[in-house]
Protein backbone atom coordinates (compact mmCIF):
# COMPACT_ATOMS: atom_id res chain seq x y z
CA UNK A 1 0.00 0.00 0.00
CA UNK A 2 2.78 2.36 0.92
CA UNK A 3 4.38 1.75 -2.45
CA UNK A 4 1.28 2.64 -4.46
CA UNK A 5 0.70 5.60 -2.16
CA UNK A 6 4.22 6.78 -2.86
CA UNK A 7 3.69 6.66 -6.60
CA UNK A 8 0.44 8.54 -6.24
CA UNK A 9 2.06 11.26 -4.16
CA UNK A 10 4.84 11.58 -6.75
CA UNK A 11 2.21 11.85 -9.46
CA UNK A 12 0.39 14.58 -7.52
CA UNK A 13 3.63 16.54 -7.13
CA UNK A 14 4.29 16.21 -10.85
CA UNK A 15 0.74 17.26 -11.61
CA UNK A 16 1.20 20.50 -9.68
CA UNK A 17 4.40 21.29 -11.59
CA UNK A 18 3.06 20.29 -14.98
CA UNK A 19 -0.14 22.32 -14.54
CA UNK A 20 2.09 25.40 -14.29
CA UNK A 21 4.43 24.36 -17.06
CA UNK A 22 1.46 23.78 -19.37
CA UNK A 23 0.75 27.51 -19.19
CA UNK A 24 4.33 28.35 -20.14
CA UNK A 25 4.93 25.72 -22.81
CA UNK A 26 1.48 24.66 -23.94
CA UNK A 27 -0.13 28.07 -24.05
CA UNK A 28 2.62 30.65 -24.40
CA UNK A 29 4.88 28.41 -26.49
CA UNK A 30 8.10 28.83 -24.52
CA UNK A 31 10.23 25.78 -23.88
CA UNK A 32 12.11 25.57 -20.64
CA UNK A 33 14.89 23.07 -20.05
CA UNK A 34 15.52 24.12 -16.48
CA UNK A 35 12.32 24.15 -14.53
CA UNK A 36 13.77 21.73 -11.99
CA UNK A 37 15.63 24.70 -10.54
CA UNK A 38 12.30 26.24 -9.53
CA UNK A 39 11.38 23.01 -7.77
CA UNK A 40 14.76 23.19 -6.10
CA UNK A 41 14.22 26.77 -4.93
CA UNK A 42 10.71 25.98 -3.73
CA UNK A 43 11.86 22.82 -1.98
CA UNK A 44 14.69 24.52 -0.11
CA UNK A 45 12.62 27.56 0.82
CA UNK A 46 9.71 25.53 2.13
CA UNK A 47 12.01 23.03 3.82
CA UNK A 48 14.05 25.68 5.63
CA UNK A 49 10.91 27.52 6.67
CA UNK A 50 9.22 24.52 8.24
CA UNK A 51 12.38 23.06 9.76
CA UNK A 52 14.04 26.12 11.24
CA UNK A 53 11.24 28.64 11.58
CA UNK A 54 8.27 26.45 12.31
CA UNK A 55 6.21 27.96 9.52
CA UNK A 56 3.00 25.99 8.77
CA UNK A 57 3.24 23.63 5.82
CA UNK A 58 0.82 25.32 3.44
CA UNK A 59 2.21 28.79 4.03
CA UNK A 60 5.72 27.45 3.51
CA UNK A 61 4.61 25.97 0.18
CA UNK A 62 3.18 29.30 -0.94
CA UNK A 63 6.31 31.19 0.09
CA UNK A 64 8.41 28.58 -1.72
CA UNK A 65 6.35 29.17 -4.84
CA UNK A 66 6.74 32.91 -4.43
CA UNK A 67 10.51 32.65 -4.14
CA UNK A 68 10.65 30.48 -7.26
CA UNK A 69 8.51 33.02 -9.13
CA UNK A 70 10.82 35.85 -8.03
CA UNK A 71 13.88 33.98 -9.25
CA UNK A 72 12.15 33.27 -12.54
CA UNK A 73 12.15 37.02 -13.14
CA UNK A 74 15.95 37.00 -13.04
CA UNK A 75 16.02 34.71 -16.02
CA UNK A 76 12.88 36.06 -17.66
CA UNK A 77 13.51 39.78 -17.75
CA UNK A 78 16.69 39.66 -19.83
CA UNK A 79 15.73 36.77 -22.11
CA UNK A 80 12.11 37.50 -22.92
CA UNK A 81 12.58 41.17 -23.70
CA UNK A 82 12.50 42.58 -27.19
CA UNK A 83 13.08 40.43 -30.23
CA UNK A 84 15.10 37.68 -28.54
CA UNK A 85 14.17 34.35 -30.05
CA UNK A 86 12.48 31.66 -28.02
CA UNK A 87 15.57 29.46 -28.44
CA UNK A 88 17.61 31.95 -26.40
CA UNK A 89 15.14 31.52 -23.60
CA UNK A 90 15.39 27.72 -23.75
CA UNK A 91 19.18 27.81 -23.63
CA UNK A 92 19.16 30.35 -20.83
CA UNK A 93 16.79 28.26 -18.71
CA UNK A 94 19.04 25.26 -19.25
CA UNK A 95 22.03 27.22 -17.98
CA UNK A 96 20.08 28.73 -15.13
CA UNK A 97 18.83 25.31 -14.07
CA UNK A 98 22.31 23.85 -13.90
CA UNK A 99 23.72 26.97 -12.24
CA UNK A 100 21.09 26.92 -9.50
CA UNK A 101 21.85 23.30 -8.74
CA UNK A 102 25.60 23.90 -8.52
CA UNK A 103 25.20 27.04 -6.45
CA UNK A 104 22.93 25.24 -3.99
CA UNK A 105 25.48 22.44 -3.70
CA UNK A 106 28.13 24.95 -2.74
CA UNK A 107 26.27 26.96 -0.15
CA UNK A 108 27.57 25.44 3.06
CA UNK A 109 25.36 27.42 5.34
CA UNK A 110 23.80 25.11 7.97
CA UNK A 111 20.32 25.98 6.70
CA UNK A 112 21.13 24.78 3.19
CA UNK A 113 23.66 22.06 3.85
CA UNK A 114 25.66 22.22 0.63
CA UNK A 115 26.03 19.02 -1.35
CA UNK A 116 24.79 16.97 1.61
CA UNK A 117 21.45 18.67 1.33
CA UNK A 118 18.71 19.39 3.77
CA UNK A 119 17.55 16.49 5.87
CA UNK A 120 15.26 15.74 8.76
CA UNK A 121 12.18 17.41 7.35
CA UNK A 122 8.75 16.40 8.51
CA UNK A 123 6.53 14.24 6.33
CA UNK A 124 3.83 16.81 5.84
CA UNK A 125 2.94 15.72 2.30
CA UNK A 126 0.45 12.96 2.86
CA UNK A 127 -1.67 11.47 0.10
CA UNK A 128 -4.93 13.30 0.92
CA UNK A 129 -3.11 16.63 1.15
CA UNK A 130 -1.24 15.96 -2.09
CA UNK A 131 -4.43 15.09 -3.93
CA UNK A 132 -6.19 18.20 -2.68
CA UNK A 133 -3.28 20.47 -3.60
CA UNK A 134 -2.98 18.87 -7.04
CA UNK A 135 -6.70 19.30 -7.65
CA UNK A 136 -6.53 22.95 -6.61
CA UNK A 137 -3.50 23.52 -8.83
CA UNK A 138 -5.24 22.02 -11.85
CA UNK A 139 -8.37 24.03 -11.11
CA UNK A 140 -6.37 27.27 -10.91
CA UNK A 141 -4.37 26.56 -14.03
CA UNK A 142 -7.53 25.70 -15.90
CA UNK A 143 -9.26 28.90 -14.79
CA UNK A 144 -6.26 30.89 -15.85
CA UNK A 145 -6.07 29.20 -19.23
CA UNK A 146 -9.76 29.79 -19.88
CA UNK A 147 -9.58 33.45 -18.91
CA UNK A 148 -8.53 36.37 -21.04
CA UNK A 149 -4.96 35.83 -19.80
CA UNK A 150 -4.92 32.36 -21.34
CA UNK A 151 -6.24 33.70 -24.63
CA UNK A 152 -3.54 36.35 -24.67
CA UNK A 153 -0.96 33.62 -24.09
CA UNK A 154 -2.21 31.74 -27.15
CA UNK A 155 -2.20 34.99 -29.12
CA UNK A 156 1.45 35.54 -28.23
CA UNK A 157 2.32 32.01 -29.27
CA UNK A 158 0.44 32.04 -32.58
CA UNK A 159 1.32 35.47 -33.94
CA UNK A 160 3.59 37.43 -31.65
CA UNK A 161 4.10 40.26 -34.14
CA UNK A 162 0.43 40.64 -35.00
CA UNK A 163 -0.53 40.51 -31.33
CA UNK A 164 1.86 43.30 -30.54
CA UNK A 165 0.25 45.41 -33.25
CA UNK A 166 -3.16 45.05 -31.69
CA UNK A 167 -1.85 46.12 -28.33
CA UNK A 168 -0.66 43.01 -26.53
CA UNK A 169 2.45 43.55 -24.45
CA UNK A 170 4.30 40.39 -25.43
CA UNK A 171 7.09 40.71 -22.91
CA UNK A 172 4.60 41.12 -20.12
CA UNK A 173 2.55 38.10 -21.19
CA UNK A 174 5.59 35.86 -21.51
CA UNK A 175 6.99 36.97 -18.17
CA UNK A 176 3.64 36.37 -16.50
CA UNK A 177 3.49 32.83 -17.89
CA UNK A 178 7.03 32.14 -16.71
CA UNK A 179 6.39 33.46 -13.21
CA UNK A 180 3.20 31.41 -12.89
CA UNK A 181 4.89 28.22 -14.06
CA UNK A 182 7.75 28.89 -11.65
CA UNK A 183 5.28 29.42 -8.83
CA UNK A 184 3.55 26.10 -9.48
CA UNK A 185 6.90 24.33 -9.71
CA UNK A 186 8.01 26.00 -6.48
CA UNK A 187 4.94 24.69 -4.71
CA UNK A 188 5.59 21.26 -6.21
CA UNK A 189 9.15 21.43 -4.94
CA UNK A 190 7.94 22.24 -1.45
CA UNK A 191 5.63 19.24 -1.54
CA UNK A 192 8.49 17.07 -2.71
CA UNK A 193 10.74 18.23 0.13
CA UNK A 194 8.12 17.28 2.69
CA UNK A 195 7.51 13.93 1.07
CA UNK A 196 11.12 12.76 0.71
CA UNK A 197 12.03 14.54 4.00
CA UNK A 198 15.50 14.84 2.58
CA UNK A 199 16.61 16.91 -0.40
CA UNK A 200 19.95 17.22 -2.14
CA UNK A 201 20.64 19.62 -5.02
CA UNK A 202 21.53 16.77 -7.37
CA UNK A 203 17.99 15.43 -7.70
CA UNK A 204 16.93 18.72 -9.34
CA UNK A 205 18.91 18.04 -12.49
CA UNK A 206 18.26 18.11 -16.19
CA UNK A 207 16.38 14.80 -16.08
CA UNK A 208 13.67 16.27 -13.89
CA UNK A 209 13.29 19.29 -16.18
CA UNK A 210 13.10 17.04 -19.20
CA UNK A 211 10.50 14.81 -17.57
CA UNK A 212 8.27 17.79 -16.90
CA UNK A 213 8.69 19.08 -20.43
CA UNK A 214 8.01 15.62 -21.85
CA UNK A 215 4.70 15.47 -20.03
CA UNK A 216 3.60 18.81 -21.46
CA UNK A 217 4.66 18.04 -25.02
CA UNK A 218 3.13 14.57 -24.89
CA UNK A 219 -0.01 15.78 -23.17
CA UNK A 220 -0.69 18.45 -25.71
CA UNK A 221 -0.57 22.17 -26.30
CA UNK A 222 -3.40 24.43 -25.21
CA UNK A 223 -4.56 21.91 -22.67
CA UNK A 224 -4.15 21.59 -18.92
CA UNK A 225 -5.76 18.24 -18.38
CA UNK A 226 -3.80 16.64 -21.23
CA UNK A 227 -0.37 17.23 -19.66
CA UNK A 228 -1.79 16.35 -16.24
CA UNK A 229 -2.94 13.01 -17.59
CA UNK A 230 0.35 12.49 -19.38
CA UNK A 231 2.42 13.14 -16.27
CA UNK A 232 0.30 10.73 -14.23
CA UNK A 233 0.94 8.04 -16.80
CA UNK A 234 4.61 8.94 -17.12
CA UNK A 235 5.08 8.77 -13.35
CA UNK A 236 3.47 5.36 -13.13
CA UNK A 237 5.01 3.67 -16.18
CA UNK A 238 8.65 3.72 -15.04
CA UNK A 239 7.53 1.88 -11.92
CA UNK A 240 5.80 -0.76 -14.00
CA UNK A 241 8.73 -0.88 -16.39
CA UNK A 242 11.37 -1.10 -13.66
CA UNK A 243 12.97 -4.08 -15.44
CA UNK A 244 13.86 -1.85 -18.36
CA UNK A 245 15.90 0.30 -15.96
CA UNK A 246 18.06 2.62 -17.99
CA UNK A 247 16.24 2.02 -21.25
CA UNK A 248 13.49 4.24 -19.91
CA UNK A 249 15.21 7.41 -20.96
CA UNK A 250 15.79 6.42 -24.60
CA UNK A 251 12.18 5.33 -24.69
CA UNK A 252 11.11 8.77 -23.47
CA UNK A 253 13.07 10.22 -26.33
CA UNK A 254 11.43 7.86 -28.79
CA UNK A 255 7.96 8.69 -27.48
CA UNK A 256 8.71 12.41 -27.83
CA UNK A 257 10.00 12.10 -31.37
CA UNK A 258 7.01 9.98 -32.37
CA UNK A 259 4.64 12.53 -30.81
CA UNK A 260 6.23 15.37 -32.71
CA UNK A 261 6.15 13.41 -35.98
CA UNK A 262 2.68 11.95 -35.74
CA UNK A 263 0.77 14.40 -33.58
CA UNK A 264 2.68 17.65 -33.16
CA UNK A 265 -0.07 19.23 -31.08
CA UNK A 266 0.28 16.43 -28.48
CA UNK A 267 -2.12 13.68 -27.53
CA UNK A 268 -4.76 16.06 -26.25
CA UNK A 269 -3.81 19.25 -28.00
CA UNK A 270 -6.55 21.89 -27.88
CA UNK A 271 -8.73 19.51 -25.92
CA UNK A 272 -9.71 19.28 -22.30
CA UNK A 273 -11.06 16.37 -20.37
CA UNK A 274 -14.35 17.36 -18.84
CA UNK A 275 -16.93 15.59 -16.76
CA UNK A 276 -19.78 17.65 -18.15
CA UNK A 277 -20.75 15.16 -20.90
CA UNK A 278 -20.76 12.33 -18.38
CA UNK A 279 -23.11 14.32 -16.18
CA UNK A 280 -25.24 15.12 -19.21
CA UNK A 281 -25.25 11.45 -20.12
CA UNK A 282 -26.58 10.52 -16.72
CA UNK A 283 -29.22 13.21 -16.98
CA UNK A 284 -30.22 11.88 -20.37
CA UNK A 285 -30.33 8.38 -19.01
CA UNK A 286 -32.63 9.56 -16.25
CA UNK A 287 -34.77 11.15 -18.93
CA UNK A 288 -34.80 7.76 -20.75
CA UNK A 289 -32.84 9.00 -23.71
CA UNK A 290 -29.91 6.63 -23.54
CA UNK A 291 -26.90 7.58 -25.58
CA UNK A 292 -23.46 6.13 -25.96
CA UNK A 293 -21.07 7.05 -23.25
CA UNK A 294 -18.46 9.46 -24.44
CA UNK A 295 -15.57 11.31 -22.99
CA UNK A 296 -16.13 14.79 -24.18
CA UNK A 297 -13.27 16.63 -25.78
CA UNK A 298 -14.51 20.15 -25.53
CA UNK A 299 -12.62 22.65 -27.61
CA UNK A 300 -11.03 25.32 -25.51
CA UNK A 301 -13.11 28.29 -24.63
CA UNK A 302 -15.99 26.38 -23.18
CA UNK B 1 -3.62 69.52 -36.35
CA UNK B 2 -4.11 66.48 -38.48
CA UNK B 3 -4.77 63.10 -36.89
CA UNK B 4 -1.70 61.57 -38.47
CA UNK B 5 1.11 63.67 -39.75
CA UNK B 6 4.02 62.04 -41.56
CA UNK B 7 6.89 64.39 -42.29
CA UNK B 8 9.81 63.55 -44.57
CA UNK B 9 9.71 59.90 -43.67
CA UNK B 10 12.69 57.88 -44.88
CA UNK B 11 13.31 54.22 -44.19
CA UNK B 12 16.51 52.57 -45.32
CA UNK B 13 17.38 48.90 -45.00
CA UNK B 14 21.14 48.94 -45.34
CA UNK B 15 21.68 50.39 -48.80
CA UNK B 16 18.07 49.93 -49.89
CA UNK B 17 16.09 53.12 -49.69
CA UNK B 18 12.64 51.63 -49.21
CA UNK B 19 10.96 54.94 -48.47
CA UNK B 20 12.36 58.38 -49.15
CA UNK B 21 11.05 61.75 -48.02
CA UNK B 22 7.43 60.77 -47.95
CA UNK B 23 5.10 63.27 -46.31
CA UNK B 24 1.36 63.14 -45.99
CA UNK B 25 -1.29 63.62 -43.40
CA UNK B 26 -4.58 62.01 -42.50
CA UNK B 27 -7.43 64.05 -41.09
CA UNK B 28 -10.13 62.68 -38.84
CA UNK B 29 -12.74 60.85 -40.85
CA UNK B 30 -10.56 60.66 -43.95
CA UNK B 31 -10.55 57.76 -46.35
CA UNK B 32 -7.20 57.68 -48.03
CA UNK B 33 -5.82 55.29 -50.59
CA UNK B 34 -2.16 54.44 -50.83
CA UNK B 35 -1.32 52.87 -54.15
CA UNK B 36 1.72 52.16 -56.23
CA UNK B 37 3.43 49.35 -58.12
CA UNK B 38 4.95 46.40 -56.27
CA UNK B 39 7.88 47.36 -54.09
CA UNK B 40 6.86 51.01 -53.95
CA UNK B 41 7.16 51.02 -50.15
CA UNK B 42 3.49 51.14 -49.21
CA UNK B 43 3.60 48.42 -46.60
CA UNK B 44 6.88 49.83 -45.28
CA UNK B 45 5.10 53.11 -44.59
CA UNK B 46 2.43 51.15 -42.68
CA UNK B 47 5.13 49.31 -40.78
CA UNK B 48 6.83 52.54 -39.80
CA UNK B 49 3.61 54.12 -38.58
CA UNK B 50 2.62 51.04 -36.55
CA UNK B 51 6.08 50.72 -35.02
CA UNK B 52 7.29 47.55 -36.72
CA UNK B 53 10.28 49.19 -38.37
CA UNK B 54 11.99 52.29 -37.00
CA UNK B 55 12.12 55.24 -39.41
CA UNK B 56 15.62 56.21 -40.54
CA UNK B 57 14.63 59.84 -40.83
CA UNK B 58 11.59 61.98 -40.44
CA UNK B 59 8.88 62.25 -37.85
CA UNK B 60 5.47 60.71 -37.39
CA UNK B 61 2.90 62.48 -35.23
CA UNK B 62 -0.31 60.82 -34.23
CA UNK B 63 -2.97 62.65 -32.29
CA UNK B 64 -0.39 65.05 -30.88
CA UNK B 65 2.15 62.34 -29.91
CA UNK B 66 5.42 61.75 -31.65
CA UNK B 67 5.33 58.03 -32.29
CA UNK B 68 8.54 57.14 -34.08
CA UNK B 69 10.47 54.53 -32.17
CA UNK B 70 7.50 53.73 -29.94
CA UNK B 71 6.68 50.09 -29.20
CA UNK B 72 3.92 48.69 -31.44
CA UNK B 73 1.60 47.85 -28.55
CA UNK B 74 1.83 51.40 -27.21
CA UNK B 75 1.08 52.83 -30.63
CA UNK B 76 -1.89 50.51 -30.82
CA UNK B 77 -3.19 51.85 -27.51
CA UNK B 78 -2.93 55.39 -28.85
CA UNK B 79 -5.49 54.40 -31.47
CA UNK B 80 -3.90 52.96 -34.60
CA UNK B 81 -5.05 49.56 -35.78
CA UNK B 82 -4.11 47.57 -38.84
CA UNK B 83 -4.75 44.44 -40.81
CA UNK B 84 -2.15 42.48 -42.72
CA UNK B 85 -1.46 41.67 -46.32
CA UNK B 86 -1.28 37.99 -45.42
CA UNK B 87 -4.02 37.36 -42.90
CA UNK B 88 -2.75 36.94 -39.36
CA UNK B 89 -5.60 35.72 -37.22
CA UNK B 90 -5.29 33.12 -34.51
CA UNK B 91 -6.37 30.03 -36.41
CA UNK B 92 -7.26 27.77 -33.50
CA UNK B 93 -9.34 30.35 -31.66
CA UNK B 94 -12.98 31.02 -32.33
CA UNK B 95 -13.84 34.16 -34.28
CA UNK B 96 -15.15 35.65 -31.08
CA UNK B 97 -11.97 35.00 -29.13
CA UNK B 98 -9.95 36.56 -31.93
CA UNK B 99 -11.92 39.74 -31.48
CA UNK B 100 -11.58 39.46 -27.70
CA UNK B 101 -7.80 39.70 -27.99
CA UNK B 102 -8.14 43.07 -29.71
CA UNK B 103 -10.79 44.21 -27.27
CA UNK B 104 -8.98 43.43 -24.05
CA UNK B 105 -5.34 43.23 -24.98
CA UNK B 106 -4.14 43.80 -21.43
CA UNK B 107 -6.57 41.52 -19.59
CA UNK B 108 -8.56 43.84 -17.40
CA UNK B 109 -8.53 41.66 -14.32
CA UNK B 110 -5.69 40.39 -12.22
CA UNK B 111 -3.85 37.13 -12.79
CA UNK B 112 -4.69 35.85 -9.32
CA UNK B 113 -8.39 36.61 -9.61
CA UNK B 114 -8.38 34.84 -12.98
CA UNK B 115 -6.96 31.72 -11.32
CA UNK B 116 -9.46 31.84 -8.50
CA UNK B 117 -12.26 32.32 -11.02
CA UNK B 118 -13.78 35.14 -8.98
CA UNK B 119 -17.27 36.38 -9.84
CA UNK B 120 -16.08 39.69 -11.24
CA UNK B 121 -13.86 37.79 -13.70
CA UNK B 122 -16.88 35.87 -14.97
CA UNK B 123 -18.86 39.11 -15.24
CA UNK B 124 -16.06 40.78 -17.14
CA UNK B 125 -15.72 37.78 -19.47
CA UNK B 126 -19.43 37.99 -20.18
CA UNK B 127 -19.11 41.72 -20.91
CA UNK B 128 -16.22 41.07 -23.27
CA UNK B 129 -18.25 38.42 -25.02
CA UNK B 130 -21.17 40.77 -25.51
CA UNK B 131 -19.02 43.57 -26.85
CA UNK B 132 -17.24 41.15 -29.20
CA UNK B 133 -20.58 40.09 -30.57
CA UNK B 134 -21.30 43.71 -31.42
CA UNK B 135 -18.10 43.94 -33.39
CA UNK B 136 -18.81 40.67 -35.18
CA UNK B 137 -22.26 42.00 -35.94
CA UNK B 138 -20.73 45.16 -37.35
CA UNK B 139 -18.70 43.24 -39.91
CA UNK B 140 -21.56 40.85 -40.49
CA UNK B 141 -20.14 37.53 -39.32
CA UNK B 142 -21.92 37.12 -36.03
CA UNK B 143 -23.23 33.71 -37.11
CA UNK B 144 -19.65 32.38 -37.17
CA UNK B 145 -18.83 33.50 -33.63
CA UNK B 146 -17.92 30.04 -32.34
CA UNK B 147 -16.30 28.76 -35.51
CA UNK B 148 -12.58 28.13 -35.40
CA UNK B 149 -11.24 31.17 -37.24
CA UNK B 150 -8.73 29.16 -39.27
CA UNK B 151 -11.48 27.07 -40.82
CA UNK B 152 -13.44 30.05 -42.15
CA UNK B 153 -13.22 30.93 -45.85
CA UNK B 154 -10.70 33.54 -46.85
CA UNK B 155 -13.07 36.48 -47.17
CA UNK B 156 -14.53 35.85 -43.72
CA UNK B 157 -11.07 35.54 -42.19
CA UNK B 158 -10.46 39.05 -43.51
CA UNK B 159 -13.56 40.19 -41.72
CA UNK B 160 -12.45 38.55 -38.49
CA UNK B 161 -9.21 40.46 -38.83
CA UNK B 162 -11.04 43.72 -39.45
CA UNK B 163 -13.35 43.08 -36.49
CA UNK B 164 -10.31 42.41 -34.31
CA UNK B 165 -8.74 45.67 -35.45
CA UNK B 166 -11.98 47.56 -34.81
CA UNK B 167 -12.20 46.05 -31.34
CA UNK B 168 -9.06 47.94 -30.33
CA UNK B 169 -11.25 51.04 -30.79
CA UNK B 170 -8.91 52.82 -33.18
CA UNK B 171 -9.08 56.37 -34.43
CA UNK B 172 -7.16 55.34 -37.49
CA UNK B 173 -7.37 52.04 -39.32
CA UNK B 174 -4.79 50.79 -41.79
CA UNK B 175 -5.97 48.14 -44.21
CA UNK B 176 -3.19 46.38 -46.07
CA UNK B 177 -4.62 44.91 -49.29
CA UNK B 178 -7.97 43.73 -47.94
CA UNK B 179 -9.06 42.68 -51.44
CA UNK B 180 -5.97 40.58 -52.14
CA UNK B 181 -7.01 37.28 -53.65
CA UNK B 182 -10.61 38.35 -54.18
CA UNK B 183 -12.46 38.26 -57.48
CA UNK B 184 -14.40 41.21 -58.87
CA UNK B 185 -17.70 40.32 -57.23
CA UNK B 186 -16.03 39.86 -53.87
CA UNK B 187 -14.13 43.11 -54.13
CA UNK B 188 -17.31 44.94 -55.04
CA UNK B 189 -18.87 43.53 -51.91
CA UNK B 190 -15.82 44.71 -50.00
CA UNK B 191 -16.28 48.21 -51.44
CA UNK B 192 -19.78 48.51 -50.09
CA UNK B 193 -18.67 46.97 -46.81
CA UNK B 194 -15.86 49.51 -46.42
CA UNK B 195 -18.10 52.41 -47.34
CA UNK B 196 -20.67 51.26 -44.82
CA UNK B 197 -18.00 50.80 -42.15
CA UNK B 198 -16.58 54.24 -42.75
CA UNK B 199 -19.99 55.84 -42.67
CA UNK B 200 -21.04 54.10 -39.47
CA UNK B 201 -17.87 54.42 -37.42
CA UNK B 202 -16.30 57.61 -38.74
CA UNK B 203 -12.86 56.06 -38.23
CA UNK B 204 -10.18 57.44 -40.52
CA UNK B 205 -9.08 54.69 -42.89
CA UNK B 206 -5.93 54.34 -44.94
CA UNK B 207 -6.15 51.65 -47.58
CA UNK B 208 -3.39 49.93 -49.51
CA UNK B 209 -4.84 48.12 -52.48
CA UNK B 210 -3.88 46.80 -55.87
CA UNK B 211 -7.46 46.52 -57.07
CA UNK B 212 -7.64 50.06 -58.36
CA UNK B 213 -11.39 49.90 -58.92
CA UNK B 214 -11.78 49.43 -55.16
CA UNK B 215 -9.53 52.37 -54.36
CA UNK B 216 -11.08 54.69 -56.92
CA UNK B 217 -14.53 53.81 -55.62
CA UNK B 218 -14.08 54.29 -51.88
CA UNK B 219 -11.20 56.72 -51.31
CA UNK B 220 -11.58 60.44 -51.13
CA UNK B 221 -7.89 61.09 -51.60
CA UNK B 222 -5.18 58.97 -53.10
CA UNK B 223 -1.43 59.05 -52.66
CA UNK B 224 0.71 57.26 -55.19
CA UNK B 225 4.08 55.88 -54.19
CA UNK B 226 6.69 54.74 -56.64
CA UNK B 227 10.16 53.42 -55.79
CA UNK B 228 9.82 54.77 -52.28
CA UNK B 229 8.92 58.28 -53.29
CA UNK B 230 5.66 60.15 -53.39
CA UNK B 231 4.68 60.37 -57.01
CA UNK B 232 1.33 62.09 -56.89
CA UNK B 233 -1.53 62.99 -54.57
CA UNK B 234 -5.07 63.96 -55.34
CA UNK B 235 -8.64 62.89 -55.80
CA UNK B 236 -9.34 59.67 -57.72
CA UNK B 237 -10.18 61.67 -60.83
CA UNK B 238 -6.95 63.63 -60.75
CA UNK B 239 -4.93 60.48 -60.19
CA UNK B 240 -6.55 58.70 -63.10
CA UNK B 241 -5.51 61.49 -65.42
CA UNK B 242 -2.04 61.98 -63.95
CA UNK B 243 0.55 61.19 -66.62
CA UNK B 244 3.28 60.24 -64.10
CA UNK B 245 1.01 57.67 -62.47
CA UNK B 246 0.08 56.13 -65.80
CA UNK B 247 3.76 55.93 -66.69
CA UNK B 248 4.66 54.30 -63.39
CA UNK B 249 1.95 51.67 -63.75
CA UNK B 250 1.99 50.98 -67.47
CA UNK B 251 5.27 52.40 -68.71
CA UNK B 252 5.64 55.03 -71.40
CA UNK B 253 3.74 54.75 -74.66
CA UNK B 254 6.29 53.95 -77.29
CA UNK B 255 6.13 55.91 -80.44
CA UNK B 256 5.75 53.40 -83.24
CA UNK B 257 7.78 55.44 -85.63
CA UNK B 258 10.75 55.61 -83.27
CA UNK B 259 13.73 53.75 -84.55
CA UNK B 260 12.29 53.11 -87.96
Amino acid sequence: MGYIEGIMISACINIVCVAGLAILTGYTGLFSMGHACFLCLGAYTAGILTKFFGVPYLIALLIGGGVAALFSLIIGIPTLRGKMSADCFTIATFGFGEATRVVMANINHPYVGGALGLSGLNTFTTLPKAIVIAAIAVYFARNYAKSQHGKLAIAVRDHADASELIGVNIFHEKLKALAISAFFCGVGGGMMAHYYTYIVPNIFGGTMSTNLLTAVVLGGVCSVTGPVLATSVLTATPEVLRFLSNWRLPMYGLVLILTMRIRPEGLMGYKELSIRPVVRWFQKKAGKHGRDKEVHHGSFGN
Amino acid sequence: MALLEIKQLSIHFGGVKAVQDVSFSVEEGDFIGLIGPNGAGKTTVFNAVTGVVPPTNGTIYFDGHKINGMRPDKISHLGIARTFQNIRIYPKMSALDNVAIGLDSHASYHTVSAMLGLPHVRRRDEEIRKTCLEFLEQVGIVQYKDTEAGSLPYGLQRKVEIARALATRPKLLFLDEPAAGMNTAESLELVSFLQELHKNTGIAIVLIEHHLEVVMEVCKNIHVLNLGQMLASGTPKEIQKNQDVITAYLGKRRNRHDGE
